[in-house]
């Protein structure tokens, strides 16, 4: 999954060791690989005329920037708001059925947002499933889903997973003895809670918030179908229809500055995290909190979160499906996006896992300055919303490198370099397992480098590395902005074949893409989730 | 602070069973047993983070907890120090020790002469990550003392500490509980911790109290093989008592106790290793009371040596003075001080440990000195 890979940035420790000259020139051209794209948008942005500046100016600017605000402090909010009563109840409680909620609820991580918002306005919009149904019995309209209520819902049920993750993480590994001790000193259940173990959980809480907030900022897909005026979707009207595309590079720069503030703040959150943790030896298992009589309103609580986040995109897609083929929607319609998906995947896992195992050995074999700096320019480029990365890497191809314009091949790249920090992440999670000294008792026996390499590292990394690869493929055929600006012209994805067929009120073209796009992400995701629960 | 008839489960494993401990008011009770005993269950009882299945826990002359009703907590009066300290990590010194007198109008100057007892009065606004192990320790103490609780349990206190540290806050901490006048009770599977720091010393075993009694009583009188092996190195050897006297290979020994006095027949006599006196034997072959020195464990203060009689017996002994160099494959010779001690029904190791078979065979033969 993203978030842990995110979380999982090290504190810099710095290193006498110099790393080779060959490994830091290769990491050297990643990290310019993944910056370029950016700088060529600031460029273009400052090359911008009068008419670009005005646009940036105008009144409207400022309004989709308040719009956008209040879209990411919103689905931030709901995200708290349903996260944190979902940790708590599924790691410290007796909830009924606690260990299959632990795995619906952060299930929604996989359904991507415009398939959420796809489903919500083909299930309970004007023309949706619902209100077919209602017609009959004389309902007319239904409240209107479209706009900012459909998008903080959808939103928030796609980023709540964020605020569960890292809250769950950090109360089962939070000292239990901490709480008794409150206890012990006069606090009453509800106040230890309050005085002691909500502080301790707020770094985490704010962290996820955060990431659920900078998701929320980034988004194009499900805004455009909600079409909710958002900068994202603001972007992608300005690129499609105008010439003067300096005006949209100006937005998306903007939409960046946005994002960044976003990232500062979330790092100045973890420092502050990592300043609060006390070495401590064996931990007990907390102790579990009886729910009584309010066991079956928190079951409530969570069919309702699981209902809509992954139960009515489940129906809604069913429904559209079965409707479809009911009405001939041919269905080898299909078979050119998933064609297109696998190799877009394939092609980008395999790139991803090349580029991340030179700058995983950096980080950890050679930590210092160096290391750290290569990292921030991955991690920076992770964090630029996708429809401004897609814009500057549109500019970048058509006027620096035109025979990459429209090809595979930059797609493929684009991919790979913007879902390298979870390739990394999980490389260096499995390279810092097998430390130093393990490769250097192969070379005291005998063995060659290269032999060593070919003999331990890379058969005891292979577990991170094919991780990274399922992280990366996993993404990629999610990914939205990056395949409908920069793929060539007759390549469509599964998310791009959803995303157009809901966007023009197609829901039962939609639904087969959608359903497919669903079934692959569970699977993906529940296979991650197994690993990381037997791993850890 | 009184349990009586206390009983815990937890699933299939009976963590107490019919257990009986009492406190008083103002002493420092030392609960000693191997991990697993339930001592530690018994703090969590007390404490109120349990409750018991059966049986009764008074504190401060209150009921606390019964099979039915259990007062919560932080209505007990009682503090506890955990065994990994369990500061607030988001809370300064000052604040950790506040936290439970916070409606207490005078609590910046209960906070001051805490941290004055503890020795962090310049530390109040250091955070719990800026300290060292043993003044983490001592925050947590003051942090438990702070609302003058009838009673502070404290759980392993000194196990997360190193060596060196361990043996100067065990006089600091004790030092500390005196001059505060505090009740005490405190759980270890550490003897030497046991024995140097309490008033009286609870051996368990299995879920029970097996004896109560001052330190130097666990030790030279255990009521039962299981703490004589557990507290020091025991040697249990047969003998047959008649009139207040244990006849053993080594001559007759005196039995202390009114029940051991009235033991007639045959017994296990305990023998610590200081019981004996160890001389060279002579050259010449080996006799019935010679001894060859098959084991030696230095310590530093003290020299113990495993040795073996021609029939098989083993018994380990301290060798001091001149007979420090002996090393393995030695004759030695053994007689007995001028001693003291019990003896326990031969079967006893294994009726009062029936349902621990391996530490009932353990029980009469000499168990390994314990490294310290």
């Amino acid at each position: 999954m993203a978030l842990p890979a995110v979380l999982r940035r090290p504190a810099v420790v710095t290193s006498d060791r110099r790393p080779p000259v060959a490994l830091l020139a290769v990491v050297a051209v990643i990290g310019v690989l993944a910056m370029l794209p950016l700088a060529y948008l600031v460029i273009r942005a400052a090359g911008a005329d009068e008419r670009a500046l005005e646009l940036i100016a105008r009144p409207r600017t400022v309004e989709l920037l308040i719009s956008s605000v209040v879209l990411s402090a919103g689905v931030g909010l709901g995200a708290m708001l349903l996260g944190v009563p979902l940790a708590w109840l599924t790691t410290r409680t007796d909830l009924p059925g606690r260990r299959a909620w632990t795995v619906l609820t952060v299930a929604p991580l996989a359904v991507p947002s415009y398939v959420l918002a796809f489903a919500l306005i083909a299930g309970l919009g004007p023309r949706g499933a619902l209100s077919g149904a209602l017609e009959s019995l004389g309902v007319e309209r239904l409240p209107s889903i479209y706009g900012l209520p459909g998008a903080l819902l959808v939103l928030t049920l796609a980023t709540y997973p964020y605020v569960l993750l890292a809250t769950r993480a950090t109360l089962m590994r939070a000292d239990p003895a901490l709480e008794e001790a409150a206890r012990s000193l006069g606090d009453s259940f509800g106040t230890a809670f309050r005085r002691v173990t909500l502080p301790l959980l707020a770094p985490a809480i704010g962290t996820g918030a955060l990431l659920a907030a900078l998701y929320a900022i980034s988004d194009f897909g499900a805004v455009s179908i909600l079409r909710f005026d958002s900068f994202a979707r603001a972007i992608h009207v300005q690129y499609r229809s105008s010439f003067d595309r300096s005006g949209a590079a100006a937005l998306a720069l903007l939409l960046v500055a946005a994002a960044f503030a976003l990232v500062w703040a979330e790092a100045r959150v973890r420092r502050r995290r990592a300043a609060l943790q006390v070495p401590h030896g064996a931990r007990r298992v907390a102790r579990v909190v009886p729910l009584g009589r309010w066991r079956w309103a928190a079951v409530a609580f969570c069919a309702t979160v699981v209902g809509l986040a992954l139960l009515l995109p489940a129906v809604t897609i069913t429904y559209w499906l079965v409707r479809g083929l009911g009405q001939g929607e041919p269905l080898q319609l299909l078979a050119h996006p998933i064609r297109d998906s696998l190799v877009a995947g394939a092609a980008a896992a395999a790139v991803a896992i090349i580029l991340a195992l030179p700058v995983a050995f950096l980080v950890v074999r050679y930590p210092g300055r160096l290391a750290s700096i290569a990292e921030r320019a991955l991690y920076g480029a992770y964090a630029v919303p996708g429809i401004a990365l897609a814009l500057a890497l549109v500019f970048f191809s058509l006027n620096v490198v035109p025979f990459l314009y429209q090809t595979l091949a930059l797609l493929v790249l684009a991919y790979a370099v913007r879902f390298l920090p979870q390739a990394t992440g999980t490389t260096r999670a499995a390279l810092m397992l097998i430390g130093p000294r393990v490769p250097e008792a192969a070379r005291s026996l005998g063995r060659s480098p290269f032999q060593v390499l070919r003999s331990i590292t890379l058969p005891l990394l292979r577990p991170g590395l094919l991780a990274g690869a399922a992280l990366v493929f996993l993404s990629t055929i999610k990914e939205l902005p990056l395949t409908l600006l920069v793929a060539p012209t007759g390549f469509g994805t599964l998310a791009t074949q959803v995303w157009g067929a809901a966007n023009e009120g197609f829901f039962a073209r939609a639904a087969a893409p959608a359903a497919v796009l669903m079934l692959i992400s569970l699977t993906s995701v529940a296979l991650l989730l197994r690993d990381g629960e037997r791993s850890a | 602070m009184r349990l009586s008839g206390v009983a815990k489960r937890f699933g299939p494993v009976r963590a107490l069973d019919r257990f009986d401990l009492e406190l008083r008011s103002g002493s420092m009770l030392a609960v000693l047993g191997p991990s697993g005993c339930g001592k530690t269950t018994a703090l969590r009882l007390i404490a109120g983070f349990e409750r018991p299945d059966a049986g009764t826990v008074d504190v401060g002359g209150r009921r606390v907890a019964s099979s039915g009703a259990s007062v919560p907590p932080e209505r007990r009066r009682v503090g506890v120090v955990f065994q990994d300290f369990a500061l607030f990590p988001h809370l300064s010194v000052r604040d950790n020790v506040s936290y439970g007198i916070r409606r207490d109008p005078d609590r910046d100057v209960r906070v001051d002469e805490l941290l004055e007892l503890v020795g962090l009065r310049g530390d109040d606004r250091r955070m719990p990550h800026e300290l060292s192990g043993g003044m983490q320790q001592r925050v947590a103490i003051a942090r438990a003392l702070a609302p003058r609780p009838d009673v502070i349990l404290l759980d392993e206190p000194f196990s997360n500490l190193d060596q060196a540290l361990r043996t100067q806050l065990r006089a600091e901490v004790r030092q500390i509980l005196r001059d505060a006048r505090q009740s005490a009770i405190f759980v270890t599977h550490d003897q030497g911790e046991a024995l140097t720091l309490a008033d009286e010393v609870a051996v368990m075993a299995r879920g029970r109290i097996e004896q109560v009694a001052a330190p130097e009583v666990i030790y030279a009188e255990p009521s039962s093989p299981f703490v004589a092996t557990f507290v020091g190195v025991a040697n249990l050897l047969p003998a047959e008592c008649r009139a207040g006297i244990a006849l053993t290979r080594f001559g007759p020994v005196t039995l202390i106790g009114r029940r051991d006095k009235r033991r007639e027949g045959r017994a296990l006599s305990l023998l610590r290793p200081e019981h004996f006196l160890v001389r060279d034997a002579p050259d010449g072959p080996a006799s019935a009371d010679t001894w060859q020195v098959i084991g030696r464990r230095f310590s530093g203060s003290e020299i113990l040596l495993e040795v073996r009689a021609t029939d098989g017996q083993r018994v380990w002994v301290e060798a001091g003075g001149q007979v420090r160099r002996l090393t393995i494959g030695d004759r030695v010779e053994l007689r007995l001080r001028d001693i003291e001690t019990v003896a326990f029904a031969p079967s006893a190791g294994l009726t009062a440990r029936s349902r621990d078979e391996p530490a009932a065979r353990e029980a009469l033969e000499p168990v390994e000195p314990p490294v310290h």
